[in-house]
């Protein structure tokens, strides 16, 4: 096989067909004003949490709703549930509701 | 004489069984109480506690004194049944103890005109008030009849829906007095017994029927009485009635000082089973008025939880506003049962949540005064530049605890149902103002300032909020407020007003700077602005139709300013609203009175 010079870094690779989507579909269809999130970054921008760690609300939630739930769990644990993301979020999504879901339904991908 | 027929075997059973099961109840929840609440039980039972709780059983379980309050025929009604029928049973002892003499058993107490001995001739006081009493209750379960088809009339725009135990129970007792009014017409027929009403109607019948007919009808009505009677005992313990009895040692435990707790406890059952499903609160809440939701009122929040049906959809539907709080005739701790049941199903251990926080501390600033913005006005910063400027204008150090960003409260957390998680995050935050050795805590957020004062025990620092502060800087005379002659109307904040009891402050101060005209719904009547951060499940189309319409309810007083005093509920109101949405920090920092 010839070489361009190109690779890609496995960690990184995203193979959307071997993920377990089961978890994902559920919180989208509970939650589905999350299909409207532009990504503005509006949530993590203002986070308390974020504002003190490297946590990022949108990143988590993004990569959640694409089946990749690897940390997932640890990292909204460190959301305080203030709420300062819902209210300067543009698409009005209960992002309050977003965190407790993924708590909730990534209980048992802890680890 | 053992005065026995055989029916009042239905009566004697089930009156056995209800009693079995309720003291089984009973003491199975005192035993398992906290020893700290054993305690207080054993400390406040010789105490003047349990004369006030006497007194206070009288008011409430018998007269429904709270009841009458909210709506005097609604408590007509439920007085006319509980005070009523405990008199029939009181006086009808009485009159059974005269004619029967002491020592008889208890059926022939309750089965007195049936078994009654006596000769008589002319005018019986006994059965006329027995009588006057058995019309009172008569018309109490009327009215309760009136209810059910017509709640409007009784002002009650919504009445419970019932569970299936519910019904046989409210059946049987639907049954019971029209069925003693029967029975006791025709002991009459036959021995002349009764009173006005049950004499009178008894004349009538022995003068239409024949004495075979009689001797039959009366011991049919009798077995029917017994057996609705027993229907009612057997289901009672299942069914609301049982707030019958619970009711009476809630009063008690109340006034030992027991309290719910944010984590569940065996007290709760006592609150939780002396709810009547009244029903009073469904009306006040919003989430009904507006929002049109009709399962998640604490009526079914209560009944599904004793079921051991409660949903999550349910136990995380509420605002926790504490609205129906303020109006349970009862009193229950409905806000603090909604939230142990979150705690219940989704608190984990949390062991090292928010070590994160540890070493973080971007404060600033020195004094005896501490000052936490808190998430909310941090997002809000014209709060934020109004008390940077009353606190120049003062002339106060101050020491910022988050100006430059900061932890959360924990409130929010709590709220959900993760108390470990909070407490975690009270432990830090603690570390942080004992660190810094001030004396005064303020907070501009109503939010921060209940966790503050009821979870913290911060000792040696005084916890208040910024218009208790900023009044008191007014009364010192370090701080004077210009009037502008321009038109106010205060929103009172779910948190500050029904849940701190802060309602005056803030108006002293609107006052200074103009006129203030109270909304149609003010101070424990207040509503919520809908955004609140104990609702975990309304969208936000929902909460803007709960904000807007507080927000017109605001707009309809025609004062040119909305004011405030959470900067929550300034964001919530201030989406919809044509007028300008201010905090009363900005209201007496844009008019602070330059001193001379
Ligand atoms: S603020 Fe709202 S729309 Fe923007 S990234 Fe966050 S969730 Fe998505
Ligand atoms: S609720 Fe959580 S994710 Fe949202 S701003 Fe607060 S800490 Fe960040
Ligand atoms: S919670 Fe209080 S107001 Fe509501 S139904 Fe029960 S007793 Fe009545
Ligand atoms: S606390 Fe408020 S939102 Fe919750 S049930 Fe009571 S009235 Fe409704």
């Amino acid at each position: 096989m010839p070489q361009f010079g190109f690779s890609i870094s496995q960690p990184r690779a995203v193979n959307l067909d071997t993920n377990d989507f089961v978890p994902a579909e559920k919180l989208l269809r509970e939650l589905p004003e999350l299909q409207s999130c532009i990504a503005c970054g509006s949530c993590t921008a203002t986070c308390t949490a974020g504002n003190l760690t490297s946590f990022n609300f949108r990143k988590v939630h993004t990569l959640v709703r694409r089946g990749e739930y690897r940390e997932a769990y640890e990292q909204m644990d460190k959301c305080m549930l203030c709420g300062k993301c819902r209210l300067v979020c543009p698409r009005g999504i209960n992002t309050r509701a977003v965190v407790m879901k993924i708590k909730r339904e990534l209980g048992d991908y802890q680890r | 004489m053992n005065y026995y027929d055989h029916f009042v075997i239905p009566f004697v059973v089930g009156t056995a069984f209800m009693f079995a099961v309720i003291v089984w109840k009973w003491g199975r929840w005192l035993w398992k109480l906290p020893v700290a609440d054993k305690k207080a039980i054993v400390r406040g039972v010789f105490s003047l506690d349990t004369l006030r709780a006497i007194r206070e059983v009288v008011y409430e379980s018998l007269l429904h004194r709270k009841i009458f309050r909210v709506n005097p025929v609604l408590g007509y009604m439920h007085m006319s049944l509980a005070f009523g029928w405990f008199l029939l049973i009181a006086v009808g002892w009485i009159e059974a103890s005269v004619v029967l003499g002491t020592g008889t058993p208890l059926h022939a107490h309750v089965f007195f005109r049936y078994f009654d001995t006596a000769q008589h001739t002319g005018w019986n006081p006994f059965a006329f008030i027995m009588d006057l009493l058995l019309l009172m209750v008569l018309s109490g379960v009327a009215l309760a009849w009136f209810k059910r088809m017509r709640s409007r009339a009784l002002g009650m725009k919504r009445t419970t829906k019932h569970v299936f135990i519910d019904r046989v129970a409210l059946t049987a007792l639907w049954l019971i007095f029209p069925l003693r009014l029967v029975s006791e017409s025709f002991a009459a027929a036959i021995k002349h017994n009764g009173g006005f009403l049950t004499g009178g109607l008894g004349s009538l019948i022995a003068a239409t029927m024949d004495s075979a007919v009689i001797e039959t009808l009366n011991s049919l009505a009798w077995w029917l009485y017994s057996f609705a009677l027993a229907s009612f005992f057997v289901a009672m313990p299942f069914s609301r009635y049982m707030h019958i009895f619970t009711e009476v040692p809630l009063i008690f435990l109340r006034r030992y000082r027991l309290h719910s707790t944010a984590r569940e406890k065996s007290f709760d059952n006592f609150q939780i089973q002396a709810c009547s499903r009244c029903g009073i609160c469904i009306d006040p809440c919003q989430l009904q008025n507006v929002l049109n939701i009709n399962n998640v009122q604490s009526v079914y929040f209560l009944r599904d939880r004793r079921y051991g049906k409660l949903d999550e959809k349910v136990a995380d539907n509420c605002l926790m506003c504490g609205l129906c709080e303020s109006r349970c005739p009862v009193g229950i701790e409905l806000n603090t049962l909604r939230l142990n049941s979150r705690q219940k199903s989704i608190d984990t251990p949390a062991l090292t949540r928010y070590d994160y926080l540890q070493g973080i501390d971007r404060s600033s600033g020195n004094g005896k005064v501490g000052y936490f913005a808190g998430c909310m006005t941090l997002l809000t910063p014209t709060v934020l530049r109004s008390m940077e400027r009353i606190f120049e204008a003062a002339g106060e150090g101050v020491w910022w605890a988050d100006r430059d960003g900061g932890s959360c409260c924990g409130r929010p957390l709590k709220l959900s149902g993760e108390v470990n998680a909070a407490e975690r995050i009270m432990a830090r935050n603690k570390e942080l103002f004992a660190k810094h050795g001030i004396t005064t805590l303020v907070t501009s957020c109503p939010i921060c300032l209940k966790v503050f004062r009821e979870d913290y025990n911060l000792e040696g620092i005084e916890v208040i909020h910024h218009t208790e502060y900023i009044l008191r800087l007014v009364h010192a005379g370090r701080l004077s407020v210009e009037a502008t002659g321009q038109e106010f109307t205060y929103h009172d904040p779910c948190e500050l007003g029904r849940g701190s009891g802060i309602y005056e402050e803030p108006r002293e101060l609107i006052r200074m700077a103009g006129r203030l005209v109270e909304p149609e719904h003010n101070r424990r009547e207040a509503l919520c602005c809908g955004s609140s951060l104990a609702n975990l499940v309304i969208d936000d189309s929902q909460q803007s139709k709960i904000g807007s319409a507080v927000t017109s309810e605001l707009e309809a007083t025609g004062a040119a300013t909305i004011v405030t005093a959470c900067p929550l509920c300034k964001k919530a109101l201030a989406r919809d609203a044509s007028v300008r949405v201010a905090d009363i920090s900005q209201v007496v920092a844009e008019n602070l009175r330059v001193a001379s």
